[in-house]
């Protein structure tokens, strides 16, 4: 009986171009489907849930790492580091405590402009659990993710200044995307004279970019460059990046100035996801555009009623 | 043809898979080689009946997945270089290591080759000769492992 079975050696199946055509096509129809209408996002999102073991297994050997290392730190460093903190603990609650009066100061004085308040934003502590494995683009993965209530669009700042923007969602991690990347862009303001401009990450380097500046425009080596707040994504005055180089070419009407990122993009791990209302705010958008277009639209079927009527 | 076991070559994919996890940064993350593809083209060539192209590609979706790259885009690089490695897979089995390395040392390249355009086609920029760098070490490390017999007593074991 057995010998009637072909051997396996002959058992094939369909051949290996067929097979290439078949998996080629879904994966071209599967780019396509994901780049263009993101069907996908809820599947995807499953099966990164379903991966998240994998993920913590291939960090576990890290974090053991890093685990052990802080357990055997020196006690004089640690004397150090706690001297360090409380003279800076310090130094912050006489700070704070005249921010506050001039806080209490600031509202006065825009009650009495009747301007509205700046709210004070929430934020939460994320930690960065591994980088992006892509080499092509600047982003981190961190630990907190919808359950934590993070949303897609919120900035991302440590203690020196903003990182980046949360770009994806999961349900127990977020991909923020570092400002060094190229598809990142903030709206910044120089410290020094004001001037608002926007800064593009570059992509490589781990620098920014402004663009589009004229070549004479009032940008040093040396300045700082800040939120502007504009976008009512990042608040206003967060430390962004500090020029570094200015350069003016004969060729092009436009400056080129580099700026280097004043948060330490490279070396936190733990760093702050501002809870802001950017869904409120999307929302209130699109409900202006969409009364504008109602009012526009009324408009134009009464010119053309008046034009109706005018004509017989 | 050795009567290889399921089991082992996908519990070997899955150990390529959480290596290429590692949470590498910096100049290790440049070096890095694609252990995952490295892995597919040991079995490609040896056991063809298990690892086949939809293994490549199934690989290749979770690589996708893990990245968080445009799904479809290590697929269809992964389902390529498997095609090619499975073409000539008769006559590669017959081949010494160091003929079988070059020919590897090819495919690593394509499959970059083919990732770099499909990535360049959303928007990413080439950033020099580094980028082949991990092809490099991948076939160092194809060389090393192949050469060394290692998984000759790996095959043995199987058995």
């Amino acid at each position: 009986m057995d010998q009637q079975q072909a051997p396996r050696f002959f058992i094939h199946g369909p051949s290996p171009f067929v097979r290439l055509i078949v998996f080629s096509t879904l994966s071209l129809a599967l780019m396509a489907s994901d780049s263009k209408f993101s069907y996908l996002t809820p599947v995807r999102d499953a099966l990164t849930v379903a991966l998240q073991p994998l993920q913590v297994v291939a960090n576990s050997p890290f974090v053991l790492y890093k685990n052990i290392g802080d357990y055997f730190t020196a006690q004089q460093a640690l004397r150090n580091e706690l001297y360090r903190l409380k003279k800076q603990a310090i130094f912050q609650s006489i700070q704070v405590q005249a921010m506050q009066s001039l806080k209490g100061e600031n509202d006065q004085l825009r009650t009495l402009m009747q301007a509205s308040k700046v709210s004070s934003q929430q934020s939460r502590l994320a930690e960065i659990m591994h980088t992006g494995r892509d080499p092509f683009s600047h982003k981190v993965i961190v630990n907190i993710g919808a359950e934590n209530h993070v949303l897609a669009g919120q900035a991302v700042v440590d203690g020196a200044g903003v990182i980046g923007q949360v770009t994806r969602v999961f349900p127990y991690s977020s991909e923020v995307t570092l400002l060094t990347d190229k598809t990142l862009s903030i709206p910044i303001q120089v410290e020094r004279n004001a001037l608002r401009a926007i800064s593009f990450g570059h992509g490589r380097d781990n620098v920014v970019n402004l663009p589009y500046l004229p070549a004479n425009v009032d940008i040093q080596k040396g300045d700082k460059l800040v939120t502007s707040g504009i976008d009512g994504i990042y608040p206003a005055g967060l430390a962004v990046a500090m020029v570094d180089s200015v350069k003016t070419n004969v060729s092009s009407p436009f400056a080129q100035i580099i700026a280097k990122p004043m948060a330490g993009i490279q070396n936190h791990r733990q760093v702050l996801i501002l809870l802001s209302d950017t869904e409120n705010l999307v929302a209130k958008d699109i409900q202006q555009v969409l009364s504008a277009d109602a009012q526009k639209q009324s408009d134009l079927k009464q010119k053309s009623e008046k034009g109706n009527d005018a004509k017989p | 043809m050795p009567n290889l076991n399921r089991k082992h070559v996908y519990l070997s994919l899955v150990t390529a898979l959480l290596l290429q996890l590692l949470p590498f940064s910096g100049i290790l993350l440049q070096i890095k080689p694609d252990f995952l593809l490295l892995v597919l083209l040991f079995w490609l060539l040896r056991a063809p009946n298990i690892c086949n192209i939809g293994v490549a590609w199934t690989a290749g979706i979770l690589m996708d997945l893990v990245t968080g790259d445009v799904f479809g885009q290590n697929a269809l690089a992964y389902a390529i270089t498997a095609f090619l490695a499975v073409m000539y897979q008769r006559r590669l089995i017959l081949f010494t290591v160091l003929q079988q390395s070059v020919y590897v040392l090819l495919l690593l390249f394509v499959n970059q080759v083919i990732l770099l355009l499909l990535k360049s086609f959303s928007g990413s920029e080439y950033f020099g000769w580094t980028y082949f760098v991990p092809s490099l070490t991948g076939i160092m490390l194809w060389y090393a492992v192949l050469h060394s017999r290692v998984s000759v007593h790996i095959m043995a074991r199987q058995q």
